[in-house]
């Protein structure tokens, strides 16, 4: 027996590939829409694994530093250092801002990493060119996806930066790229707004006879410093000690040192399940709407193909083909239909969609099988209503009448 | 006696019931042996079109009995399951297009019978070849249908209707695209193969060119059959 | 001729589908999580590094002065402005004397008045010696009692002590009023040393209180930098290292010298405070409280092995490198010696010269990932 559907595949398959093309680039568009889900989560957790932390120690009561603010002093790391099982500690901020660098500004997440040497919690993990900051100031190691370039300087509110450093991924979990830079500048950045700012506290402060008076001379200067300093960092990351279960060691530092602790998994927990959860319910509602589209599509064109070979059907029927026949011929078709479209699909979202999209898009290969999976699946259930229609052909039809 | 060829007595077919039934066929007697062509001739509504698809098994008669190939097949009520296989086995089909499947090769148009009987494709193929010296389009046996010309088209369609060495073939108006000596020619090819393979065939025409060739025609009127002779002339 | 089209369509077939099915299996193994991750490599070298501190500091003199009158008073007239170089015991400004003259002149009133009651006191203290003596000698010839000696001795020792009294009393007043003069001197805001003026708080007519500066004197040769290192990035910081000093204001490196490291660092900020001196001071002079970048130049090290920072990675709380052997991907942990500023680090344990590194890599490593040997990253903007 011959493959009725190959050859009406082979005999059209011009049209056959066309039709393809076309839906592989819906089939694409689906693709790219469970990369971009992918995306979120990733960058969530590429976050949290570019920290380099087990712990966060942030603001009592807060699910700082990423989704809500946090500030703590930026000596308590002192403290959580000397607990037990604490191998590491280090301060890190965490600021969104816009980093401009001559005439354009980049929304950007700077990222103050504490004084140390490479593998600091909190400092990229890798590179992809330059160096890791090596001076404690006006040094930066900066995301590509920022577009900045090696020696670039950067402007971050009232510093300039040059960027020694490229990395590659690392991004908060709103897809925006970090920079890093020394936490010290980076406090200074976080608190001194700008020179405006600055200026315009300090006539205030001046205004102030409180503060001003000519009997304690001194004091407005004191005063001006002391309002001019930043004690806070946003969380101390800690890296637990081996061999000391993570959740102990939050345990004793809630419960000694009166902040709240976040472990990997709780801080996974609040990154994808509230901070991206509307977020990813929205992509979730694209993907079901295009797969619904993606199956009404594939419905519809293996339908005008039946219809288009109504009288083949009948004469097939009238000559003895089984109904098996006709029916495999329509979902073979179908499959066909799906399998090249499903092949399109993913080279468009991979080569052509994956690339133009600002934010992160994550291809898995397991999503890729369960959308070839969910494509076959499609295709048999669109090709239902043809073949009803090519069931229900008389082949009467064929003698004219 | 029950003989080879058709024999249908009596057969009857009414659409619907009560006070809209139609009775489309009457009362119809007919005989083709093997071997013979006969004509079947009547104006549109007599019930012409009803017949042929009683005769191809695709739509069911409410009374009467039909014999194919010396086996009864209906007596007022099938009495074969399979009717596709009845089709694909004891029928042969030609219609007033050629029909053929556009996205088979000539042969494979031909071979597809065979292959859905359970028939290697290989073995297929060849009885569609050696059909196809007799009809004369081997030279086309890999063409695609919408290359060939009319005639051959109709060729082909012929040797599809003859692949299975069905005892019967029920040709519907074959040669009304046709000019006058590719009608004559077709007709000259059933008469032969007919002979040849002892088929019976019946051809449904109005084709005033063709009518003189029928040694034996039936008319059909209301549903009623009658045979009067034909001219049998010779071509 | 017949069987053109269908070779036709074969090819075209071909054409068609066979580079999509070739893309879709470059695009299926190549990219995403299966592809190897692109990395470049480098060796780990045998070179000495010359490490480098690197701290930011400000612009300060070592010698300033506030000079202000040293009660309270009104300026008078101020003769500098800020800027101005002065000269050590030129006049800066006065202050208002207001009543100075005039308690002058009461104190020298109140002197003369002292010396007429010397003079009175004197007189009488002669007479009580007279007497004395005089009822000493009657005694002697018994021609009085010595009840009455007593009593003119008990006189004379009186007068004596008047005498004391005014005579410091007219010493008191005296001084007074060299005090008073003395102020009226003071009146004169005189500078201290050769300077710059750098500040001026209060124009003539302002009330000050003691204490309170009027002009503030810079010492320009005592121009420092107060540099504030990192303490994990102070190692080796002593005293008379070179500096180079990058002024904000000046493209130009100056050189510099550390005079000393204080002994006090900040608890507060964790950093080391150091004083760095020009070794010229630039003209023009750069701003007090200017921002400096300071960079220590330590003494050049041995050679040993050394690697790019960018290449260390921490793996489960191990400090390592992703080393290649024979094609294998392994993660090597090493042991840190001395940094210098553009990112070279020494090797101390863990490997040797000639090891193949992994130095960028596209993404985070593990030991199961394929790797795809690179000149550059892809994507990386040049």
């Amino acid at each position: 027996m011959i493959s009725l559907a190959g050859r009406d595949i082979m005999h059209a398959w011009g049209k056959f590939v066309f039709t393809g093309v076309g839906l592989g680039l819906l089939i694409g568009v689906t693709l790219s829409m469970a990369g971009i889900y992918r995306g979120m989560v990733d960058d969530g957790k590429a976050l949290l694994d570019n920290s380099g932390a087990d712990l966060w120690v942030v603001q009592q009561n807060t699910l700082g530093p990423y989704a809500e603010p946090s500030s703590i002093y930026d000596d308590a790391w002192r403290g959580i250092r000397a607990m037990p099982g604490v191998a590491q500690t280090a301060n890190v901020t965490y600021l969104t801002m816009q980093v401009r660098q001559g005439e354009r500004d980049v929304r950007s997440m700077v990222t103050g990493v504490t004084a140390g040497e490479p593998g600091t919690p909190g400092w990229p993990p890798y590179l992809v060119a330059g160096r890791q900051i090596t001076r404690s100031h006006y040094e930066a190691v900066a995301d590509i996806a920022t577009g900045f370039k090696l020696g670039d300087r950067l402007q971050i509110r009232r510093n300039h930066y040059t960027v020694v450093g490229l990395t590659r991924r690392m991004v908060s979990s709103g897809g925006d790229p970090m920079v890093f830079i020394p936490l010290k500048d980076a406090q200074e950045a976080q608190f001194l707004k700008d020179n405006d700012a600055i200026l315009q506290q300090r006539r205030r402060t001046t205004a102030n006879p409180n503060f001003n008076r000519p009997q304690v001379p001194g004091l407005l200067e004191a005063i001006i410093a002391s309002q001019s300093t930043n004690a806070y960092v946003n969380a101390v990351l800690v890296q637990v000690e081996a061999g000391h279960d993570a959740e102990e060691v939050a345990q004793s530092i809630r419960r000694w040192k009166r902040l709240t602790v976040y472990t990997r998994s709780q801080m996974e927990e609040i990154l994808v399940g509230k901070l991206i959860a509307t977020a990813a319910k929205q992509i979730f509602m694209f993907l079901v709407i295009l797969s619904v589209v993606s199956s009404a599509i594939v419905a519809f064109i293996i339908y005008t193909l039946t219809l288009g070979k109504i009288r083949e059907i009948a004469v097939l029927k009238l000559i003895g083909t089984k109904n098996r026949t006709i029916v495999a011929l329509i979902m073979q078709q179908s499959i066909a239909l799906g399998v090249i479209g499903f092949v399109v699909g993913k080279i468009t979202a991979t080569l052509l969609m994956e690339p133009i999209f600002p934010k992160y898009v994550l291809l898995e290969p397991l999503d890729s099988v369960i959308g070839f999976g969910a494509v076959v699946v499609i295709c048999i259930l669109s090709s239902i209503i043809a073949i009803r229609a090519a069931l229900k052909v008389d082949p009467a039809v064929a003698i004219g009448g | 006696m029950i003989g080879k060829g058709i024999h249908i007595e009596g057969l009857k077919k009414r659409y619907g019931s009560g006070e809209t039934a139609v009775d489309a066929l009457k009362n119809v007697d007919m005989q083709v042996a093997p071997g013979e062509v006969v004509g079947l001739i009547g104006p549109s509504g007599s019930g012409k079109s009803t017949l042929l698809k009683a005769l191809g098994a695709v739509i069911e008669p409410t009374g009467g009995r039909m014999t194919l190939g010396g086996k009864v097949i209906y007596d007022n009520g099938w009495k074969v399951k399979d009717l596709r296989a009845l089709r694909r086995d004891k029928i042969g089909f030609m219609f007033q297009a050629p029909y053929l499947i556009p996205f088979l090769d000539v042969t494979d148009n031909v071979a597809l019978l065979p292959m859905l009987a359970g028939i290697p494709n290989a073995e297929a193929r060849k009885r569609a070849v050696d059909l196809f010296k007799a009809l004369d389009v081997e030279p086309r046996a890999k063409a695609m249908p919408s290359q060939l010309s009319g005639g051959e088209q109709q060729r082909v369609a012929i040797a599809r209707g003859l692949i299975n060495r069905p005892p019967v073939i029920l040709a519907d108006e074959p040669t009304a695209p046709l000019d006058s000596e590719r009608a004559l020619a077709v007709i000259r090819i059933l008469n032969d193969m007919a002979r040849q393979y002892q088929t019976a065939i019946i051809i449904v025409t109005h084709d005033e060119k063709i009518l003189p060739t029928f040694k034996r025609i039936y008319h059909i009127r209301d549903g009623v059959t009658y045979e009067e002779a034909g001219e049998g002339r010779e071509f | 001729m017949k069987s053109f089209p269908i070779q036709k369509r074969t090819l075209a077939i071909l054409v068609v589908l066979l580079p999509l099915l070739a893309l879709f299996i470059y695009v299926a193994l190549r990219s995403g999580p299966l592809a190897p991750v692109p990395v470049t490599v480098t060796r780990v070298e045998n070179r000495s590094i010359a490490p480098a501190l690197f701290g930011i500091g400000t612009v300060e003199a070592r010698y300033s002065y506030k000079i202000g009158p040293t009660f309270a008073g009104r300026v008078k007239q101020l003769a500098v402005q800020v800027g101005d170089q002065v000269k050590a015991g030129q006049v800066l400004g006065k202050m208002d004397p207001v009543d100075l003259d005039q308690r002058i002149r009461a104190q020298e009133a109140a002197l003369k008045r002292a010396e007429a009651q010397i003079s009175e006191a004197r007189a009488r203290h002669l007479y009580a010696q007279t007497q004395a003596r005089r009822y000493a000698e009657l005694l002697a010839v018994r021609s009085t009692s010595e009840e009455i000696l007593a009593g003119k001795n008990n006189e004379l020792q009186v007068a004596e002590a008047g005498l004391n009294a005014v005579l410091e009393e007219a010493v008191r007043i005296h001084a007074e009023r060299e005090a008073l003069i003395a102020q009226r001197k003071n009146l004169s805001l005189i500078a201290p040393v050769d300077g710059l003026v750098v500040l001026r708080n209060a124009e003539p007519g302002t009330t000050l209180v003691a204490g309170q500066a009027v002009v503030e004197l810079i010492d320009p040769q005592s121009l420092w930098v107060n540099v504030r290192f990192d303490q994990i990035h102070a190692r080796g910081l002593s005293a008379r290292l070179t500096a180079q000093i990058v002024l904000r204001t000046q493209a130009a490196e100056l050189s510099g010298r550390v005079l000393r490291v204080e002994p006090l660092a900040d608890a507060v900020t964790e950093e080391m405070l150091a004083k760095v001196t020009f070794d010229k001071i630039p003209e023009p002079l750069p701003a007090i409280g200017e921002l400096a970048e300071v960079t220590v130049v330590l003494p050049t090290l041995a050679a040993a092995p050394v690697i790019p920072n960018a290449a260390i990675q921490r793996i489960d709380g191990q400090l390592g490198v992703w080393q290649i052997t024979d094609g294998d991907l392994s993660f090597t942990p090493i042991t840190l010696g001395d940094a210098d500023l553009e990112g070279q680090v020494q090797v101390r344990k863990g490997l040797e010269i000639g090891d193949l590194v992994v130095v960028y890599s596209a993404k985070g490593l593990t030991p199961h990932n394929e790797i795809d040997v690179v000149d550059q990253i892809p994507g990386v903007p040049r």
